[in-house]
Parts: structure tokens; C-alpha cells; sequence
């Protein structure tokens, strides 16, 4: 196993040598070659035509994926919390997982205007659910010995969810935001196509109008690094916060 | 007068034949008394009940003459599992029940490396559950129900999990702490010679009766030595039999 990382690597030399290869055989409107991408995202970062792109697509990214993260939070604290809430919405949120949300961004579009707001609706709405539900599952499933040792330490309802729920549940919640990571590209991206001239989303659009493959692969790319560099983050505080809870191996 | 009393005291849930039936026991002040039973017979039921977790259908429960409704500060209970908190040091486990109760002060700071030490974890104050062993795990559960100095303390199998070797340290650890402070216990388990080694009076307890009630005449401070004593073994015989259903 020791060199699987390198075999990776290996993979990827690979595969990028046989598209080389294949796209040479091409035109590059159907498949530009990695060479030709490179120079067209290398060409577009030094003239800063993608920065404001990216600054536009990674602003609605976070906004939504903070709106929707704390909602979906606060909500599924409070869904956990009170069974009367849980059984009067959970109805409507099963109802609610079934709409495709993506279906709704020409709505959202015409409620909120072309502008920014529109997207971060968009991405914050589908990043809800997943810390949602994850919330709501992690707050109810706390271990019954615990909970009745706060009862015997004769601790408040609130107390008992700041210093056992939520904590307890951590590992849940934060498994939920990785989702709501990667689904958040997703929504701030298709919230780009139906409308919008500005963001990495746009950019696609506008590279199929003008029959720019090369232009198309790259911001797919940029699209790609955010995405990956945003989940990273959040493995990151992952590893930072829940190391106590593993069992840690021998130093 | 007694410091716990149980009278009366019948549980059961709804529509369902009563785990407990009209169970009625006292101990003395600074007591330590086993329940023993097989799985299931109610025992841990009984314990939730003395320590005010439950609340009985019907009969009392008396904390040195007053009843107990809820549970109170001046009870510890040690649970099955360690039911430490992960993300919590060693110390701020053992600290957990007067940290919810007021701020903390150095004192509090002291008097927990001072449980911790007599239990022989001062070198652990800082590290997380997940990093001990599971007979270093219990010893914090321990110290955690002893950081109020409860003057009744509750135990629920907390050594079943340990290998043989450790649950002795750990039965001996309990029993110089609970002489120490005089502390009264009720401690429940399914195994018959820790019970004896353990308490100063046994209660055997099927389907949720308590069928038989035995003093145990052994020399305090107990040693290891009296786990191999005649008396020691006669009465875990006489017990077991009691137990499986025998006339003895």
C-alpha cells in the first residue's frame, strides 16, 4: 500500500497523456487536448479574466452555504428538540427532499432578479437539507446513558444540548456540511446558467455561445479546485475538532 | 433510622406485567449493599428508582426521611459504561457536575487532581477518553460521582466490562474511598463473588422480587486473600444456588 499514492499520480500521467493523444485526432470544439486548456485557464488567470468569476461564484458559494448551513442547523436543533415540531414538520421537509430543488432556480430568478441574491437563495436552499436532517438525526440519537447522567447531574434542557447534543453530535453535523459543500457548487453554478453574466457558471454558458471548448474545460476546472479546496477545508476542521472523539493510535 | 428506604416501590410500563413488585429495603448510613440478579431481572429498574431517575407506580422512596422525586445533588451514580464525554479532557469529565451547577474555581481545579490521584490517574489530567484504557475510563466515571462528595452513591455493573485483575483494583479502589468519606452505596451486579467481596449485606433479587437478603460477615478492610476464605466461597455457593432456583 505504500505506493499507491505514486500509482495514483502514475494514473494521472496516464490519462492525461492518452487524451493528449486522443484530442490530437479531434477538432477542438469536441475535445480540446489538456495542453490547449492549460494555456486558455493559464492565459485567463494572468489577464484576470476569471478573477472576478471566481471571486462572484466562491461569494455565492460561501453566502449560501452559510444561510443554508445555519437554517438547516437552528431548524433541525429545534426539530430535535421539540417532538411537537418534528412530527408537525417533518412531513413537509420528506415533501420538501422530493422537489428537485434545481428545478426551482427559474423561480428564484424571477422572484429575486438576476443579481447575486438569486444564486445564494439557490445554493442556500440546498445546502438546508442536508445539515438539516443531519442535525435533526444527531441531536435525537444521544447515547441514553448520557442523557440520564445529565438528568442525574440535574442539568437544564439547554444545558443538556450545549454540553451533550450538540457536542455528541458533532461528528453527524459535520458529515452533513461535507455534503452541503459539494451540493453548494452545484446550486450556485446552475444558478449561474439559467441567469446571470457574471461567475464561473456564466462563463460556461457564454463559452458554449461562442463554441470555446477550451474556455468551457477550464472554468470546469476552476470549478473543480473550489470545490475540492472547500471540501479539503472542511476535512481539515473535521480532523481539527473531532480528533479527541477518535481513538488515537500509539505515538 | 435508616438513609435509604425503598418501600413499596412497584414500576412498570404500561399495559405490561410490573418490572418491579412492591420492593421494600432499607440500608443504614454508610451501608454498602449489592443487588445480584441475572439480566433481566429488574435490577438496574430498582436502581433508577432509588436514585429518583424513575418515579415508582406506586410506594416512596426516603432520602435520610425526606422523599425523593427527582434526583438530587447529593446522590453520585456510576453507570454501566464509562458515559465519559469525548470531546472532554480527564479533568473536565470529573468536573463536569460542578461545572454545570457554577463557575469553577481553582479549588474545584484541586480537589478533582486530588480524586484523580487517589485514584491513580494524575498522570491522564489532560489527555481525552478515546486515549485510556477501559479500567482508566471507569476510574474517571468514578471519580466524576465522587467530585460532589455524594453522601449516597449509585453503581450499576460499572466493572462488568474489566478484565478479572482490574475490576479487583478497581472493587478495592471503591471500597477505601466509599470508608473514607462514609459514603452509604447501593451497588447492583450479576456477579455473585463480587457482591460478597464488595458489600456488607446482599439482596437477591428475580422478577423483580427481592427473594433473599444475606449479611455478610467478613472483616473490614477486606483483602485479597479473603476471596479465597472458606466463609467467601460458601456463601457465593449458597447465593448461586439461591440464585439458579435451588433449595439450599
Amino acid at each position: 500500500m505504500k505506493h499507491v499514492k505514486f500509482y495514483s499520480f502514475l494514473l494521472l500521467i496516464l490519462l492525461l497523456v492518452s487524451w493528449e493523444m486522443i484530442a490530437g485526432s479531434m477538432s477542438e470544439l469536441v475535445l480540446p487536448a489538456p495542453s490547449v486548456i492549460f494555456i486558455t485557464l493559464l492565459d485567463g488567470i494572468q489577464s484576470g479574466y476569471f478573477m472576478p468569476h471566481i471571486i462572484r461564484t466562491t461569494t455565492e458559494i460561501l453566502l449560501g452555504l452559510f444561510f443554508g448551513g445555519l437554517f438547516g442547523f437552528i431548524i433541525g436543533i429545534l426539530m430535535g428538540e421539540s417532538e411537537f415540531l418534528r412530527k408537525l414538520l417533518f412531513p413537509y421537509v420528506i415533501a420538501s427532499q422530493a422537489v428537485p430543488k434545481l428545478a426551482l432556480a427559474p423561480l428564484f430568478i424571477l422572484w429575486f432578479g438576476f443579481d447575486i441574491t438569486s444564486k445564494v437563495v439557490i445554493t442556500a436552499l440546498i445546502c438546508f437539507f442536508p445539515l438539516l436532517e443531519n442535525t435533526v438525526t444527531a441531536i435525537q440519537h444521544v447515547d441514553k446513558q448520557k442523557a440520564d447522567l445529565f438528568r442525574m447531574l440535574k442539568a437544564s434542557r439547554w444545558q443538556t444540548l450545549i454540553h451533550l447534543k450538540i457536542p455528541a453530535g458533532l461528528p453527524g453535523i459535520l458529515a452533513g456540511l461535507r455534503v452541503a459543500v459539494v451540493l453548494a457548487v452545484v446550486g450556485a453554478v446552475v444558478g449561474e446558467f439559467i441567469g446571470g453574466s457574471e461567475g464561473l457558471g456564466a462563463v460556461i454558458i457564454a463559452s458554449q455561445g461562442m463554441m470555446d471548448t477550451p474556455l468551457m474545460f477550464a472554468s470546469l476546472l476552476l470549478l473543480t479546485f473550489i470545490g475540492m479546496l472547500l471540501y479539503q477545508v472542511i476535512t481539515i476542521l473535521e480532523k481539527r475538532w473531532l480528533k479527541p472523539y477518535m481513538k488515537e493510535t500509539k505515538k | 433510622m435508616s438513609f435509604l428506604t425503598i418501600k413499596d416501590g412497584t414500576y412498570g410500563y404500561q399495559g405490561k406485567e410490573p418490572i418491579l413488585h412492591g420492593i421494600n429495603w432499607e440500608i443504614e448510613k454508610g451501608g454498602f449493599h449489592c443487588l445480584l440478579g441475572k439480566s433481566g431481572c429488574g435490577k438496574t429498574t430498582l436502581l433508577k428508582l432509588a436514585a429518583g431517575l424513575l418515579k415508582p407506580d406506586s410506594g416512596h422512596i426516603y432520602l435520610h426521611g425526606k422523599e425523593m422525586t427527582e434526583p438530587s445533588h447529593e446522590c453520585g451514580f456510576v453507570f454501566q459504561s464509562p458515559t465519559l464525554l469525548e470531546w472532554k479532557t480527564v479533568m473536565d469529565n470529573v468536573l463536569l457536575p460542578l461545572s454545570l451547577r457554577r463557575k469553577l474555581t481553582g479549588e474545584d481545579r484541586e480537589h478533582a487532581a486530588s480524586i484523580l490521584e487517589l485514584i491513580g490517574l494524575s498522570e491522564h489530567l489532560n489527555r481525552y477518553p478515546a486515549q485510556l484504557s477501559g479500567g482508566q475510563q471507569s476510574r474517571v466515571a468514578l471519580a466524576r460521582a465522587l467530585i460532589q462528595h455524594p453522601s449516597m452513591l449509585f453503581l450499576d455493573e460499572p466493572f462488568a466490562a474489566l478484565d478479572a485483575i482490574t475490576r479487583e483494583e478497581l472493587q478495592d479502589d471503591l471500597l477505601k474511598i466509599c470508608q473514607l468519606h462514609n459514603t452509604t452505596v447501593l451497588f447492583i451486579t450479576h456477579d455473585i463473588a463480587e457482591a460478597v467481596y464488595l458489600s456488607d449485606r446482599v439482596a437477591v433479587m428475580d422478577q423483580g422480587r427481592i427473594i433473599h437478603a444475606e449479611d455478610v460477615n467478613l472483616a473490614k478492610p477486606r483483602t485479597m486473600k479473603m476471596r479465597y476464605d472458606p466463609y467467601f466461597n460458601e456463601l457465593c455457593l449458597q447465593l448461586r444456588q439461591i440464585m439458579s432456583g435451588e433449595p439450599s
